[in-house]
């Protein structure tokens, strides 16, 4: 662990703060400062997004570092999104997991810029990382909804009860999680022949994506009936994704052609 | 709900869960392993028993045959698990036994510079050769590398500069040192020794387009116009008197391009310089940029191409499509909606 004394350190130090802030004065009863702070922190991270973006001269999500960044700053336009337009609370939740995710990039992975190569350098890096970097947050933000639901929380105003939530997040990120693995099978073939190697990396990303389908067929048997074992579908579908994510780019059990992304 | 249709259902979640078991199994063992355990015959007729399921699945819920992203979701599934099998080793040999077909498994081709071939060194045993319908030819294999970088560190006052090598570029390192040209970039640097008739000798450095590699820069200081040779293999040049520390590092391969022409019959039929990413689809195979290497005997360089069939692809593409649009279709405009919809009923 070591502190990032640069500009880009700065900057995400800055959004890790105002979310940190923001979360305090949410838990303080005071969500409208949160909010705007919240606010102020994604400007920061979105900063922080675009300096890596013409620092690197490319896309920014080749290595671990960058994916984090990018995580980070988009859990302020989804849990706006979700609050307008789907009636899905948990804002402090968001809040918090902009902090877990910016954590890791301030503190624990290098940022040394890396220049592409050959195999990442294709139109289809940029969309299959991204749809993946949204699907996660989503996903993320349907495990705190299921988390709500196994701990029995009541929602506030007239805002989704737990259950309608996780299922309205998770029928929200399966569709990019879907695209994510197909865009990543296409450019498979075009960079190595084949649209699915057996590769580490794939085979976790098709077990994320089978937790979820199985949660689709479960809450399609029992309907609400069930409705905590929906959520320990959803809640397992999470864990699969930060196996995904972090072990097996971090661990040297699983090697493979996917290792782009170690920091 | 009827008992056919509470056992489809049933079989299904237990599919799945097989399939999740069986693909965190596939990523503990390695990506060859997990082929063979993949291809294997129990795993072909799990594979067969699935397709089975998603058809009884049609026939049993009439939803799946009426709703359109139902059916786009189910039969993308079907699509894609048929593309699967039929591309298949074991498809392929299918096909050439019952169709009479002649397709070659995947493999691999090696080529060097100037040579024509169509022989195919298959994956499953590297001594088993096939030979293409028609000729590949190189023309040339070329690798591009990204700008290497020039490190300047003042031993004094531990300042660093670093700069992007270009050639004929001048850097300024401000007082007391002022400026640094890059006078020569070489890839494969190399010295001429000759004797002059007044019994001295001149030095000539050159750059060696033979075999070998040997990357350094000749730089040029405010101080000291001799030109300076800085080698890429041994870090810290540094001269008498000078504070100064210089290091290079070359660039990283920034593309591997084999320039490929495809004859039949002595005559050019296609063309392509093909790169990671960029592969030439040719004659029911496509052939991607794999690997390079260089001869030990001979120094020259050769490039490794992999030779895959699309047998089975299109069906796989037609499953993407149709498995992605009815996922967003039901999931975005249907399941939300659906659930908004019902929890402002259930409020008002």
């Amino acid at each position: 662990m070591a502190v990032k004394m640069t500009h880009q350190g700065l900057l995400i130090y800055i959004t890790m703060g105002a979310y940190l802030a923001a979360l305090v004065l949410t838990l303080a009863r005071r969500p409208r400062a949160g909010l705007g702070l919240f606010g102020l922190g994604f400007l920061a991270g979105l900063a922080a997004f675009i300096y890596r973006w013409v620092q690197v001269a490319h896309w920014p999500m080749q290595n671990l570092f960058e994916v984090f960044v990018t995580l980070g700053m988009l859990c302020f336009p989804i849990s706006i999104l979700c609050r307008r337009y789907l009636r899905i609370g948990g804002q402090a939740g968001d809040m918090l997991i902009g902090i877990i995710l910016l954590f890791p990039a301030g503190f624990v992975f290098k940022a040394e810029p890396q220049q592409l190569p050959p195999a990442l350098q294709s139109p289809l890096f940029a969309p299959h990382v991204a749809v993946y970097m949204i699907s996660y947050v989503l996903m993320a933000k349907a495990t705190l909804c299921a988390a709500a639901q196994l701990l029995q929380r009541k929602p506030k105003d007239n805002l989704l009860p737990p259950e309608s939530a996780t299922y309205v997040m998770v029928c929200l990120g399966f569709p990019f999680l879907t695209l994510g693995l197909i865009l990543g099978s296409w450019w498979g073939k075009l960079a190595w022949g084949n649209y699915w190697g057996w590769d580490p990396k794939e085979l976790w990303s098709l077990v994320s994506w089978l937790a979820y389908l199985g949660y689709f067929h479960f809450r399609y048997m029992f309907g609400t009936r069930k409705a905590n074992l929906n959520s320990v579908w959803a809640v397992t579908g999470m864990v699969f994704i930060v196996i995904t994510l972090l072990w097996v780019n971090l661990s040297k059990l699983f090697p493979g052609l996917h290792n782009y992304a170690t920091s | 709900m009827t008992k056919w249709r509470r056992f489809l259902l049933w079989a299904t979640l237990l599919l799945l869960v097989a399939l999740t078991l069986f693909s965190i199994y596939g990523a503990f063992i390695g990506a060859q392993r997990a082929q063979a355990f993949f291809g294997s015959v129990p795993l072909a007729v799990y594979w067969f028993g699935l397709v089975l399921l998603l058809m009884a699945g049609f026939q049993a819920f009439r939803r799946l045959r009426t709703a359109p992203s139902s059916f786009c979701i189910h039969a993308g599934c079907i699509a894609i698990l048929i593309g699967g099998l039929w591309g298949s080793g074991t498809g392929r040999d299918l096909q050439n036994r019952w169709l009479g077909r002649s397709i070659i498994p995947d493999g691999r081709m090696a080529l060097v510079n100037g040579q024509q071939d169509n022989r195919v060194y298959l994956e499953q045993d590297a001594n088993e050769i096939r030979e293409l319908p028609f000729t590949l030819g190189l023309d040339r294999f070329r690798m591009e590398y990204y700008p290497g970088k020039l490190h300047v560190q003042d031993n004094q006052s531990q300042q660093v500069w670093t700069f992007p090598v270009e050639p004929n570029a001048v850097y300024d390192l401000g007082k007391p040192h002022g400026h640094v040209h890059i006078a020569g970039v070489y890839e494969n640097f190399k010295i001429n020794i000759e004797e002059d008739p007044n019994g001295g000798r001149q030095v000539q450095a050159y750059d060696d387009p033979g075999p070998g590699s040997n990357p350094a820069l000749a730089i040029q200081t405010h101080s000291d116009p001799t030109p300076q040779y800085v080698f890429e293999r041994h870090s810290g040049h540094a001269t008498a008197g000078s504070p100064l520390v210089f290091q290079y590092r070359k660039g990283m391969i920034s593309d591997y391009i084999s320039e490929i022409k495809i004859l039949q019959q002595g005559e050019v039929v296609a063309q392509k310089d093909i790169e990671v990413n960029h592969p030439l689809y040719y004659g029911g195979y496509h052939f991607y940029q794999s690997s390079y290497g260089q001869d030990s005997r001979s120094g020259q360089m050769y490039t490794v191409l992999s030779v895959v069939p699309y047998t089975g692809l299109y069906w796989v593409y037609l499953g993407y499509i149709l498995l992605c649009g009815g996922v967003a279709w039901h999931c975005w405009f249907f399941s939300i909606r659906r659930i908004l919809k019902q929890e402002v009923q259930h409020g008002s």
